[in-house]
């Protein structure tokens, strides 16, 4: 073997013996990948399923059409069902739920006799969000409601043409993004106190009086981080199949998108690393850039939420690309107006920048 | 290449600037090849900063060097093979053990038979029952031979080592300075940069005076102890201490006496013969013991009439 692989041989090995000394740090690791999933969907799914008590007064056929349709309302509710209205409201007052529905004895009768039968809502108003949730989706599966009996005064068609074949989930789609967040902030985190701690402990020093390059070195610990990170992602990946059930339309896509973005995100925190050569505060910064440039980046939405300007601040992030080519993968959706070869290259722009940058302020002058 | 007989060393009036700051200012050395090189001086001297021009960590702003045949910077790796370096601080990897340290470093240099190699030297530094111990877990005295054992793993033509003795216990000092005499005897270069004269006294050939980045002096550690004098430990109790140091400060051979917590301490002046101080001491009361050792460093800058 000559020199160059040998180097890089060397400095993956001695990471992988320095990671496994460090139980701890993999542990966290592990648990910050999952918990960062779950924040990104948290939004998303605090804002669904209401938590809702129905009090079913009537038990005939209409209150039973009537529930179903709360049910199918997409997104908006979570029924449990309960037969006294009185310790229903103290529950919603206690706040362990957000609304209270009762249908009144007669509502199935009175409705077949084609009269208006009011159905009382209480809601805990506690913030404008969840009341207008609920305001809007009570009026809407009223509406499947009157649909499914064909009453003529609010039947409605809609001429729809879809883009996609498919809907796809609000939380699903955060839930494929939040993939790319987390590989950022798990392989650039790693990669980038890696390279820090080479600073931080002197060590770098050694390395630049040696035969090598100290980036040569510096690359094998780089992609023992990169190991380590993608083991972390093929958790949180396994969460996303099997938690929230999302099934990717390009599995093998998928799984390569996500290698390849651990690749190209571990360069970026080594480029961070050798620039800050400070563990703490590199590991602040990622974190710290990680969210914003992930808000910018589309992640939420494919629509320009706030105008042009933060989307063309986005494509100098290289999460912008990642969640393009990741959307694709997951749901065949197309989320940016480049092609995915373009936003496959720009990433590999990203990775080569970001060496240059980690091969520039290692050198001997920045020691 | 090294040419035959030529210095492994050659400084030539260079200056060196960090951060808009003159360290080194118009240094002129040379460093014969198999000899134990002192660069003697206090903090902030520059030592530290002539070593890592010899290294190539830095490079002068003007003047030439000459290292192994190679003028400066040099950034072949023929260069950088033939050279080894510890640094002021350990710079070893701390989850690593002592042996994963060695191999790591074996394979930056392509020692050939590393594992043999890694064992030999382990043995020749006492470190062979600690080859499996994290680094993180070592003494000082432990990590500071563990990192000479790396800069000499690779059998290098030149040594250089700064502060070798830095906050390591008088075993691992003297373990420490036998490794270095070893070195010697096999012909290696070695630049020692230090702040004790009893370690340049102990271990170099020749001791270049560094002070405010210029070399004052360039001569062996003896002669340099008799430009300065000796001076001499007198264990006794205090008034005793007392009355010697009152007394023998009036005696023209005795520049500078100093009370201290088991005695007093007597500097000589240059050419003193100890002896004939020493035989005064029964005259101030009875001594439990005494040393005749090199001066401290601020005697050698006072000889060389700078501040103390």
């Amino acid at each position: 073997m000559s020199q160059t692989p040998r180097a890089l041989v060397a400095g993956m090995k001695a990471e992988l013996r320095r990671l496994r000394r460090s139980r701890l740090l993999l542990a966290l690791v592990l648990v910050q990948a999952v918990t960062f999933i779950l924040l990104v969907t948290l939004f998303g799914l605090t804002g669904a399923f209401a938590p809702t008590i129905v009090v079913n007064n009537d038990h005939g056929p209409q209150a039973q059409i009537l529930i179903n349709a709360l049910q199918n309302d997409h997104h908006s509710f979570s029924l449990t069902f309960m037969d006294n209205a009185t310790m229903a409201k103290q529950l919603v007052v206690k706040g362990d739920y957000v609304a209270l529905i009762v249908i009144p004895a007669g509502f199935s009768q009175g409705i077949a006799a084609g009269n208006t039968v009011p159905v009382s809502v209480f809601i805990d108003n506690i913030n404008t969000d969840m009341t207008s949730d609920i305001e809007r989706a009570v009026p809407s599966a009223i509406l499947s409601f009157g649909e499914v009996n064909g009453f003529g005064g609010i039947s409605t068609t809609v001429a729809e043409t879809d883009l996609y074949p498919h809907d796809t989930s609000f939380i699903d789609y955060m839930v494929a993004s939040a993939l790319v967040l987390d590989t950022l902030i798990i392989a650039g985190t790693l990669s980038a106190l890696s390279v820090a701690e080479e600073f931080e402990s002197k060590t770098a020093k050694m390395l630049a009086v040696s035969p090598v390059h100290p980036l040569v070195p510096l690359v094998g610990r780089i992609m023992a981080t990169a190991a380590v990170s993608a083991g972390a992602i093929a958790a949180t990946v396994f969460i996303a199949l099997f938690s929230y059930g999302i099934m990717p339309d390009f599995p093998l896509e998928m799984l390569s998108i996500l290698v390849f973005c651990v690749v190209i995100f571990s360069c970026v925190g080594a480029a961070l690393g050798a620039i800050m050569k400070k563990s703490l505060p590199v590991a602040m910064l990622v974190l710290g850039i990680a969210l914003p440039l992930f808000l910018f980046s589309g992640s939420y939405e494919p629509q320009r939420f706030d105008g042009n300007l933060i989307w063309l601040a986005s494509h100098f992030s290289p999460e912008y690309y990642a969640v393009g080519l990741m959307e694709h993968a997951v749901f065949n959706l197309t989320v940016t107006p480049e092609p995915l070869m373009i936003l496959a290259l720009t990433l590999v722009g990203f990775g080569a920048g970001a060496l240059a940058l980690a091969r520039f302020f290692s050198g001997r002058g920045f020691l | 290449m090294l040419e035959v007989g030529a210095d492994p060393i050659q400084f030539s009036d260079v200056h060196c600037s960090i951060s808009g700051r003159e360290i080194l200012k118009g240094i002129t050395l040379r460093v014969m090849r198999g000899e134990i090189m002192g660069i003697l001086g206090r903090n902030g001297a520059g030592k530290t900063t002539l070593l890592s021009l010899i290294s190539g960590l830095r490079s002068q702003g003007s003047g030439t060097i000459t290292v192994l045949g190679a003028s400066l910077p040099s950034h072949e790796a023929e260069f950088r093979r033939r050279m080894g370096f510890v640094l002021q601080e350990d710079a070893l990897y701390q989850e690593l053990t002592v042996l994963e340290n060695l191999e790591f470093s074996a394979s930056l240099y392509e020692v050939q038979q590393a594992r043999e190699r890694i064992l030999e030297v382990l043995d020749v530094l006492g470190l062979s029952d600690r080859e499996n111990q994290v680094v993180s877990t070592l003494s000082g005295g432990l990590k500071r031979r563990t990192a000479i054992a790396r800069a000499f793993l690779h059998d290098p033509d030149l040594f250089i080592i700064d502060e070798p003795t830095l906050g390591v216990d008088a075993d691992a000092r003297h373990a420490v300075w036998a490794y270095l005499r070893l070195l010697k005897s096999r012909k290696k270069t070695v630049v020692v940069a230090t702040n004790y004269l009893d370690e340049a006294l102990a271990l170099c050939d020749r001791v270049a005076v560094l002070e405010t980045g210029r070399i004052l002096a360039v001569e062996e550690p003896r002669e340099l102890v008799r430009r300065t004098g000796s001076c001499i430990d007198v264990e006794c109790d205090e008034p005793t201490a007392q009355k010697i140091a009152s007394g023998l400060i009036e005696v023209k051979q005795v520049i500078r006496a100093e009370v201290t917590l088991s005695g007093v301490s007597l500097f000589l002046a240059r050419g003193a013969r100890p002896d004939e101080v020493m035989g005064q001491f029964s005259r101030y009361g009875s001594i439990e013991g005494f040393r005749l050792r090199a001066p401290d460093l601020s005697e050698v800058f006072k000889s060389f009439g700078q501040r103390p």
